[in-house]
């Protein structure tokens, strides 16, 4: 495996173990799954580079406009859960336990 | 909500859907995946409630964490064989990573929690919808990627789903619960057949999509959310009660009605795989699952509630009786003698 490779999984295991084990506030939570987007972004041309291609793709734009609409989203649920929870604590959100 | 934005999201969820079940590409299956994700999230909120906030966002953290799983998963096979085709996944930790971020997108053990919670605070329409048509594009990707999915983590899943799918309903009063955990239960049968016929797969969620529907419908005509609601629905429609009763008893897999078909026909093969003892232990754990389908049957119709009602009718409801609940509920009552037929188209 080689460097770039290897330096590609810690970022995306980081990101993700950041986002599961998030404590405190919803907000921490959406921008470790930005890192997530942002690490898979930055990994695609390496697929490039193992195919000694270098033309232009649709992959790059469609994960760069897709990753911005669920920011978006992501962001109007933390203004959702503010105005109805007070906060975006994430333990405030236990209204639905079973 | 307003009609316009209603039918946009209608019609992004059907665009979504159709992108990722006609897709040969990982990034168009991810990007049907992505845009499902988006349309249903405002139909979850759409009542403002903070349950039902809260609902969104625990779907939406989930659903883009499974995406993203997706997405890298398949972005690892592509660094190693140089091809993004979804039939041929072949990196091994790729076919790891797949396994587990279906299993979250689908709800299977041990990614189930966020379940039973989304279904608890959306309404019953968009519950039955997050049961039945948000889970298709993920069985879609099971069905295609089914020969390079992790066998022995399926089966550990498949079993614990329907383990705890079984008892963990047996606690609940509030019946979106009740059927969160049955959709649950039933993945988990759909999952354990995947790696020796995906046509068994296929053929048990039509069928469950089929009398799911028909009870969520049933549900929302009478409006019972919670148990004790369920008792006294007798008085607003006697004759869809009566067919509430027969679709459980349907969805519990008992043998004259169609949803034993599904399950006759897993552990038929699973017999065949020589995986005997699996099929035993799946089946011993659906009967978990029967008593709350019992226990629900019996309160809407076997049984009268303490509180005394005077009139048979007690009020009209605006539409008792329509269309689709009549075409669902047959179906999903008496399709059983149609199974030769069934098993030659699918």
């Amino acid at each position: 495996m080689s460097l770039s490779h290897l330096s590609f999984y810690p970022a995306f295991t980081l990101s993700n173990l950041g986002l599961a084990f998030h404590r405190t506030h919803l907000i921490s939570t959406l921008l470790c799954l930005e890192s997530i987007m942002l690490s898979i972004y930055i990994a695609l041309p390496i697929w490039s580079v193992e195919n000694q291609t270098s033309s232009p793709t649709l992959i790059t734009i469609l994960i760069v406009a897709f990753s911005a609409c669920e920011a978006g989203t992501g962001l109007t649920t933390l203004v959702a859960s503010t105005g109805t929870h007070g906060s975006d604590h994430l333990h405030n959100l236990n209204l639905l336990q079973c | 909500m307003n009609p316009y934005a209603k039918l946009i999201l209608t019609l992004s969820l059907l665009l979504g859907t159709t992108i990722t079940i006609s897709s040969n590409h990982w990034m168009m299956a991810w990007t049907g995946l992505e845009i499902n994700t988006l349309a249903i999230i405002p139909l979850i909120s759409k009542s403002h409630h903070p349950r039902a906030i809260e609902a969104a966002i625990k779907y939406f953290l989930v659903q883009a964490t499974a995406s993203a799983l997706i997405l890298f998963s398949s972005m690892t096979n592509a660094w190693f064989t140089g091809q993004w085709d979804i039939t041929q996944l072949t990196n091994p930790p790729s076919c790891l990573l797949l396994t587990t971020a279906i299993a979250i997108k689908l709800g299977l053990t041990p990614f189930h929690f966020w379940f039973p919670e989304v279904l608890q605070g959306s309404s019953l329409i968009t519950a039955m919808l997050l049961s039945t048509m948000m889970k298709l594009p993920p069985t879609t990707i099971l069905f295609l990627t089914s020969h390079s999915l992790n066998p022995t983590l399926l089966t550990i899943m498949a079993i614990t789903s329907v383990a705890l799918g079984g008892w963990m309903g047996l606690n609940q009063t509030q019946t979106r619960k009740v059927l969160a955990f049955s959709s649950i239960s039933h993945l988990g049968w759909m999952t354990i057949i995947i790696i020796y016929n995906p046509k068994l797969t296929l053929l048990a969620f039509y069928l469950y999509i089929l009398i799911t529907s028909s009870i969520f419908l049933t549900m929302n005509t009478t409006k019972t959310l919670k148990l004790p609601t369920l008792l006294t629905s007798w008085t607003k429609a006697p004759m869809l009660n009566t067919t509430l009763m027969l679709t459980l008893l349907s969805l519990a897999g008992l043998p004259p009605l169609t949803g034993f078909l599904p399950k006759w026909l897993i552990i038929q093969e699973l017999i065949k795989q020589e995986m005997t003892t699996t099929a035993m232990i799946i089946s011993m754990l659906s009967l978990l699952g029967l008593f709350f389908y019992l226990r629900l049957a019996y309160c809407s119709t076997i049984t009268l509630p303490p509180n005394p009602s005077n009139k048979m009718k007690q009020w009209l409801t605006k539409k008792p009786t329509n269309t689709p609940i009549s075409i669902l509920t047959s179906l999903s009552i008496s399709l059983l003698p149609l199974s030769p037929m069934i098993l030659t188209i699918t």
